[in-house]
């Protein structure tokens, strides 16, 4: 099991550079001493969890959106594959439909974000989420607990 | 006029009939019977007549045996005597035909007897007085005395002769009385029995004469409703054809031919001769589908296409079932239609339904560009607007800060605007899954959604008791949220917002557009409000697209949120109506059917 006292490693694959800046300085910012690795794209992103060398991730920030691979087709195949049942995965998008929600919550992500749009709840979103005590948050995953309100 | 609907009625007719006719039978047993003993009578009358005939003409052979005597005594001629008196000659025989006669008449046949024993007295009376005559030692006084004889007992004979004459006189007399008796009933018979006869045959002529009438107007009638029918098959599009299951006989009307593009009878019944109007592909299928309903009688419900000699496509629905004619056989009846128009609009309508869901996948995607590729460069503008504000904040001017806040706002503005887009668009959409939605339930999660906003203002919400309908619960989910957004907004700044839920039952006289609402058909509910209220003749507009009656800063709206409303209430096949004071309140009535 994943200690959150030590520091974590933190993935986030977005297409768009600003939200990736955002992303990074707000962890920046919270001075969480935690290691946060960033990817352009899903490929981008699925060519580096192939290693069988990395240091497994704790979180992975997933956007939808991305050319190449989605983020929701990078879900699917993470969730197959045994390697990373223990990895967290938050959907971090700019839509809130019903359909994305839902269809992301029947692939197995843990939570799921809608970005913020003020810098200051970004940093308490990110703050909280590192907090979550994912084996409790994940026993009593339902439709409700899934999308994350700030 | 109730007789002349019992005469109409051939059961009663017939009844009538069989009475008249088992009364005329009856007649003419009596009549024949009545007839049988005035024949009798006749010959009972003819019989005493007969015997009375006999009986004068022995009393006259007697006489003239008697004066041929006389003459010979007198003339001693003895021509006189040819020949007589040794045989009764006649007179047997006359006794012979009376015994005959009176067969019947012991009485008479005692009479008969007698007499024959007077007659041999008188004979020998003859002989005597004949040989006293021939005597050479004529006696004048015995021969006076037997003559005297002779004449007294010829009288003696005579009286009896005529006694019985008289006698069967009296027979006749009564014999006659019973014969006009008779003849009177006979004539009353004979009477009846010819007028009853000419009643019952004028009664059937008149019943037939009637039956004619009605024949020919039935047969008159038939024919003009083939004729109509002819025409309504012309007119119509359709023709009928029948088979004798049986016989294997066809029929085919003239609206069949003319389905074909032929002349009626341009060819034979035939189903051979319908094989080259039928599509090369449809054949195999339309021809076992018919010859294996020939054996099961399974009626038929076949599509197909004719092609007609100029290469015209016509399509064609054949429907056929059976029924039994009056010979017990099976009669295939059906019907041809064209359907060749219908099959056309048929067409042209799934091509709009593909045209109609492209547009909706078009509206799909651009739904999903607004939600999505839209909110990013928003959302990007927000968050860039908070760093400045957050990193900046001590090098930025006043001024620059107001400008900073303006954008803020318009952006937020933007993106409400946005959602509320997605919103409706999202009501418009066509899958339409009803289930039940607790409306209660609703209410609490729209409450716990809103409770920051609900917080803010210190609103107070009370909700009554809701009933569970028939929806889409995202729908009922943003009718309410819009409702309840909508009266926090427009509430009075001075008093904090106080909001009522609750279902009522419906008044005798609700109406909506003219419509009578009727409470056992739709729920009513309330959303109430002491804001800001205001003038009741926009009570319309308020729900149409993007209309909007506060536009000042403060009343952040898009004039969606009751656009969306009206359409979620239509989506459910109810209604909304408002009702508003400024300064004293508003409220939203919402109708939602029952029965959904």
């Amino acid at each position: 099991m994943i200690s959150h006292k030590d520091s974590m490693h933190i993935l986030i694959a977005d297409d768009d550079e600003d939200d990736r800046t955002f992303f990074s300085e707000a962890m920046m910012e919270l001075k969480m001493n935690n290691k946060l690795t960033l990817f352009n794209d899903g490929k981008d992103l699925m060519d580096y969890l192939s290693n069988p060398d990395i240091i497994m991730p704790h979180i992975l920030f997933l956007d939808l959106n991305m050319p190449y691979m989605s983020g929701f087709e990078c879900l699917k195949v993470i969730r197959a594959d045994v390697r990373f049942k223990d990895v967290s995965i938050a959907i971090y998008s700019t839509s809130s439909s019903e359909k994305d929600i839902e269809e992301t919550f029947v692939e197995g992500a843990n939570i799921y974000i809608k970005k913020p749009n003020d810098f200051a709840k970004l940093k308490k979103v990110i703050k909280d989420v590192l907090n979550i005590n994912w084996q409790f948050h994940s026993s009593g995953l339902n439709k409700e607990t899934f999308f994350f309100s700030i | 006029m109730k007789l002349i609907k019992l005469y109409k009625n051939t059961q009663i007719f017939k009844v009538a009939l069989v009475v008249a006719i088992v009364v005329v039978g009856y007649i003419a047993s009596i009549f024949y019977t009545q007839m049988r003993s005035l024949d009798t009578s006749v010959g009972l009358i003819t019989n005493s007549t007969e015997t009375q005939l006999e009986l004068e003409k022995v009393l006259s052979t007697i006489s003239m045996y008697e004066s041929n005597l006389r003459g010979y005594i007198i003339t001693k001629d003895e021509s006189y005597l040819k020949n007589r008196f040794l045989k009764r000659g006649e007179i047997d025989q006359n006794i012979e035909k009376i015994k005959k006669l009176v067969a019947n008449n012991p009485r008479r046949i005692k009479d008969i007897d007698l007499l024959n024993k007077l007659i041999d007295h008188r004979f020998n009376l003859f002989r005597e007085t004949l040989l006293l005559s021939k005597s050479k030692t004529f006696d004048s006084e015995g021969f006076k005395a037997k003559l005297q004889e002779s004449n007294d007992f010829t009288e003696t004979m005579k009286s009896f002769v005529y006694k019985t004459i008289n006698a069967e006189g009296d027979k006749i007399k009564v014999h006659n009385v019973n014969h006009q008796f008779e003849l009177e009933d006979s004539i009353i018979s004979a009477f009846l029995l010819v007028i009853l006869t000419l009643l019952i045959l004028l009664l059937s002529f008149n019943k037939t004469n009637v039956d004619l009438v009605e024949l020919k107007k039935a047969n008159d009638e038939l024919k003009f409703l083939n004729l109509s029918f002819n025409k309504a098959e012309k007119i119509a599009g359709f023709g009928h054809w029948k088979i004798n299951a049986e016989t294997g006989l066809y029929t085919f009307s003239d609206n069949f031919y003319r389905l074909l593009g032929e002349e009626p009878y341009a060819f034979e019944p035939k189903l051979e001769n319908l094989t080259k109007y039928i599509h090369p592909d449809d054949l195999a299928y339309v021809i076992q589908s018919h010859k294996d309903s020939l054996i099961s009688y399974e009626p038929t419900s076949l599509t197909f296409r004719f092609v007609l000699a100029n290469g015209e496509i016509k399509y064609i629905k054949s429907v056929g079932s059976f029924t039994q004619n009056s010979k017990g056989e099976m009669i295939k009846t059906g019907v041809n239609y064209d359907m060749t128009d219908q099959y056309e609009k048929t067409l042209k309508l799934e091509e709009s339904n593909i045209e109609l869901k492209s547009i909706n996948e078009e509206l799909e995607s651009f739904n999903n560009i607004v939600s999505h590729d839209l909110q990013e460069p928003l959302h990007k503008i927000q968050m860039f607007i908070s760093r400045i504000g957050a990193s900046d904040k001590e090098t930025i001017s006043e001024q620059g800060k107001v400008y900073l806040s303006k954008i803020g706002i318009s952006a937020n503005k933007m993106q409400t605007l946005l959602i509320d887009l997605v919103n409706y668009s999202r009501t418009v959409k066509g899958d339409k899954v009803f289930e039940e939605v607790n409306l209660k339930d609703i209410v609490k999660l729209v409450i716990d959604d809103l409770s920051s906003d609900i917080e803010d203002k210190k609103a107070v919400i009370e909700v009554g008791t809701l009933p569970t309908i028939k929806g889409m619960s995202f729908q009922i989910d943003q009718l309410f949220v819009n409702l309840i957004s909508n009266s926090l907004k427009y509430s009075k700044d001075t008093v904090a917002p106080h909001i009522n839920i609750y279902s009522e039952d419906i008044g005798v006289e609700e109406y909506y557009h003219d419509k009578l609402i009727l409470d056992s058909d739709y729920h009513k509910i309330i959303i109430k409000d002491y804001g800001i209220g205001f003038k009741q003749e926009y009570a319309e507009k308020i729900f149409m697209l993007f209309q909007r009656l506060e536009t000042g800063p403060k009343y952040s709206g898009t004039g969606l949120g009751l656009a969306i409303c009206k359409k979620i209430v239509d989506n459910h096949h109810g209604c909304i109506k408002v009702q508003s004071e400024p300064n004293v309140g508003t409220m939203f009535s919402i109708y939602l059917p029952k029965d959904a």
